[in-house]
């Protein structure tokens, strides 16, 4: 089974979670790696901005001498975004509905970023 | 000896105080002006300069409080004296060598001359004296003016702009030899406060304003917000930032900035904050948002790598689109195979007036003449026209 094949399905996996609306593994510095997200949102810009929110927590955290944050959860209205580093290399990302349940979501998001991290080492 | 303002930008413009001349701060009321006065004692008390600060709305202890609060220890220094003029006022005794009763205008008038005899920067504060003995006392204010110039010392008023008899006003404004209006922005740049000359009878020189902020400690500091500094990918944006900053943070992964860099400098009076964006395509969104607000951009550039140009000038045109001024750091100058200045002024099409500096960001080389370049653009072209003050003739 292939790297790609691998990673494509721990976002499948996520997906089946439910209230997932969208996934993506991101390099560190903003590339996507793999994504399951549906063609009328811009997936580039989308694991762009993710790498940059996380990057910007983590410095703003670290600035503070709290360490490196677990995570970074954003909430509007019409839904979240979670954002969770996977290893050194990459971090994983999900968008889900305004009524997801975050701790079912946070346990599973934290059982993938560790399948991830084992696969890009 | 010289006299100065001790005020960044304005000593370059005026150069010194000249003997018998009276400099007037024109302050709007809602602006602590008042230190624009101190900074400028301050400043000639530590240059040797004998200097009298005149207080007659609040206490000597209470001035002295506010001197302190901006790190300026004047009662450490034999040549400083206070002109105490609250203590009689109040009925208090006044331990101060020079006192005056303000109710018996005619022994402050004495006492104020013998000041402006002996010291050579005597600060008054006009609109003050005006509130506490009257307008009448207007015209013991032009015996001043008229004493100090025949005396050649020099006086610092400070007059707060309520909104006295048009003919105060005047009176003061023909009488000073120097105005600086120091007031508030209140058109386009929200932030902050501005100082401009108005008036200076020994230069020629045209209207100009300056955004400042006041440093405790530290005082009168002319302010520029937010700096950009953007390019392509790999010129040195980040090592550029580090390189004249005092401080500064990245947010980077993998060798590349995600999010952003921010620099702080302290640097010939400024205070200035450098904004770094990342530099590829993918991070484009940022870009606008890092750009808002700021006053001027630094495009770094790769010296060696021409077919980054067009981005370059792409990134340019997102960040400066409101005709903010620029500079552009040619980069890798200390690669063999890196363009003169002038190549790649005509490589980008850029305008003559641009200033293109020649730096190495990894060994420091002319990064702050980048800086230079930039704060002259800055300094030339901030006079909001706006907030030019209307001079009555």
């Amino acid at each position: 089974m292939s790297l790609r094949s691998q990673l494509e399905d721990i976002l499948k996996e996520m997906k089946s979670t439910g209230d997932v609306e969208a996934s993506a593994i991101v390099s560190r510095d903003g590339l996507l790696i793999a994504a399951d997200i549906s063609s009328s949102v811009n997936a580039d810009a989308f694991a762009a901005m993710s790498a940059t929110m996380l990057g910007a927590a983590e410095t703003a955290m670290s600035e503070l001498g709290k360490g490196t944050p677990d995570r970074v959860v954003v909430e509007s209205p019409s839904g979240k975004i979670v954002a969770m580093g996977a290893g050194e290399k990459a971090l994983l990302v999900v968008m889900t509905t305004p009524k997801a349940n975050l701790g079912l979501i946070l346990l599973q998001l934290g059982k993938a970023s560790k399948k991830i991290e084992e696969l890009l080492g | 000896m010289k006299v100065i303002t001790g005020i960044p930008v304005l000593d370059d413009v005026i150069e010194e105080i000249p003997e018998g001349k009276i400099l007037t701060y024109w302050i709007d009321p809602e602006v602590e002006g008042n230190v624009f006065a101190m900074q400028t004692l301050f400043t000639n008390l530590e240059r040797g300069c004998k200097c009298a600060y005149t207080t007659i709305a609040y206490s000597p202890e209470v001035a002295i409080g506010e001197f302190n609060e901006f790190g300026w220890d004047v009662e450490n220094y034999e040549n400083f004296s206070i002109v105490d003029l609250y203590s009689g006022y109040v009925g208090l005794p006044s331990n101060c060598q020079y006192n005056a009763s303000p109710t018996d205008i005619e022994e402050v008038n004495e006492v104020m001359k013998k000041v402006i005899e002996n010291f050579d920067v005597v600060v008054i504060p006009v609109s003050s004296v005006i509130d506490v003995c009257g307008e009448d006392s207007i015209e013991c204010i032009g015996e001043w003016y008229d004493f100090a110039r025949e005396k050649e010392s020099r006086l610092i008023c400070t007059f707060v702009s309520w909104p006295y008899p048009e003919e105060i006003e005047k009176f003061v404004k023909n009488n000073s030899n120097a105005v600086i209006r120091v007031g508030g922005v209140h058109h386009r740049v929200i932030l902050g406060y501005y100082y401009g000359v108005v008036k200076v009878d020994w230069k020629n020189i045209k209207s100009k304003a300056i955004l400042f902020k006041l440093v405790k400690p530290g005082g009168v500091r002319a302010y520029i917000p937010k700096i950009l500094v953007t390019g392509p990918y790999n010129a040195g944006k980040s090592t550029f930032v580090h390189a004249v900053s005092m401080r500064a943070i990245s947010v980077d992964r993998l060798g590349t900035t995600v999010a952003l860099d921010h620099g702080h400098l302290e640097y010939k009076g400024f205070s200035i904050d450098l904004f770094g964006t990342p530099g590829q395509e993918r991070f484009d969104p940022i870009l606008k948002m890092l750009g808002r607000e700021a006053l001027g951009v630094i495009l770094v550039v790769d010296s060696t790598k021409p077919e980054t140009f067009p981005r370059a000038k792409q990134m340019l045109e997102a960040v400066a689109h409101f005709g903010l001024p620029y500079v552009v750091a040619a980069n890798k100058q200390d690669l063999p195979d890196a363009l003169p200045p002038e190549e790649i002024r005509k490589k980008m099409f850029l305008p003559e007036d641009v200033p293109i500096i020649p730096v190495s960001a990894k060994e420091g080389d002319g990064v702050y003449k980048v800086i230079d370049a930039l704060l002259e653009l800055l300094t030339g072209s901030w006079w909001v026209k706006e907030n030019e003050p209307e001079v009555s003739t």
